[in-house]
């Protein structure tokens, strides 16, 4: 309160005025902007979590309504593009990140894709196909569903709920071609397109894949844009509903 | 500037004090409906995909798609 005295009328006139003015508003100004970008900071790493935790609500619940309904096929029998985007596939869940962690992956890696939870490339192998289901998501924002995906090591389980399976992919080394390996985890420029590639990194992307493949791509490092953290893994089991999947009965090695 | 909008307030000390909850919190909305989601999609940390275009848009077009 003492600013309304330094500008009150009696004030006024005084030698230096004008520049104790000047400075206090630049200040002010000053103090705001940091405000502002302190507010900002807030709004990624937390705020947008809200928009995530509402959206993945719906589309769990618009999924579970699909998978009762009865009509609807299984999405590892769908051709890859005929999934309109924006809609939930599959449900992902990953023992190493959590015994209560599941999102369902939506279809589309677009802007607005993205912000409603982890997205499917749209024409990669759709959940359990020969081919590479490779999944973007974020790592900072967006309740962040690869927050820890440094986590994560060679053996790791990474199991897809569908309509009637249980796909369970295990992390490990990729046969790639021409008798090469691509590895478990790779840290790439955002430009490598081949990480998703049906035979993962190799040159010709239209080799005919014969492995059933899971791909994640999140940024790196935190909260930089500037690589991409990539994790290949491969289909291990094929259970079919009501069975359970060992990946989930079971606890992850420590 | 602060000092500006406490004088144009109306109602006594109070009714200035509500006036700037409410300017407050019609700010906040106005930032975290409208001006944080809007500079968002101009900063590059929410890029988390692998993309042959750098990405310097909001939304990728379908084509970018890293598959053949």
């Amino acid at each position: 309160m003492t600013d309304l005295v330094i500008e009150s009328p009696a004030g006024a006139g005084h030698r230096g005025e004008g520049w104790r003015t000047a400075a206090r508003g630049i200040g002010q100004l000053l103090i705001t902007l940091g405000v502002l970008i302190l507010l900002f900071v807030v709004y990624e790493l937390w705020g947008t979590g809200f928009y995530t935790q509402a959206q993945q609500h719906k589309l769990e619940t618009t999924i579970q309504q699909q998978w009762r309904g009865g009509s609807a096929p299984d999405v590892s029998t769908l051709p890859v593009d005929n999934v309109p985007l924006g809609t939930g596939i599959a449900v992902l869940f990953v023992p190493r990140l959590g015994q209560h962690y599941h999102f369902v992956v939506v279809e589309g890696t677009g802007y607005s894709d993205l912000q409603r939870g982890p997205g499917h490339y749209p024409g990669t192998a759709m959940p359990g196909q020969v081919g590479n289901f490779a999944v973007a998501g974020h790592r900072t924002t967006y309740q962040h569903p690869f927050k820890d995906i440094a986590n994560l090591r060679r053996g790791d389980y990474i199991v897809l709920e569908t309509k009637e399976h249980w796909f369970t992919y295990r992390i490990e080394d990729i046969p790639g071609a021409n008798g090469t390996t691509v590895p478990w985890k790779e840290i790439v420029a955002p430009t490598d397109v081949q990480v998703a590639y049906p035979v993962p990194d190799q040159p010709d992307p239209a080799k005919a894949p014969t492995l059933k493949l899971l791909t994640f791509t999140s940024c790196h490092p935190e909260y930089s844009a500037r690589e991409r953290y990539v994790i290949h893994a491969m289909l291990v089991a094929d259970d079919v509903k009501p069975q359970l999947p060992r990946a989930l009965t079971t606890k992850p090695r420590s | 500037m602060y000092v500006w909008i406490w004088r144009r307030l109306p109602g006594g000390a109070p009714g200035k004090l509500l006036g700037c909850l409410i300017l407050l919190f019609a700010v906040l909305v106005l930032l975290f409906k409208l001006v944080f989601p809007w500079a968002e999609k101009r900063l590059p940390f929410n890029d988390v995909t692998v993309d042959p275009t750098t990405r310097t848009t909001s939304t990728p077009a379908p084509s970018a798609s890293p598959t053949p």
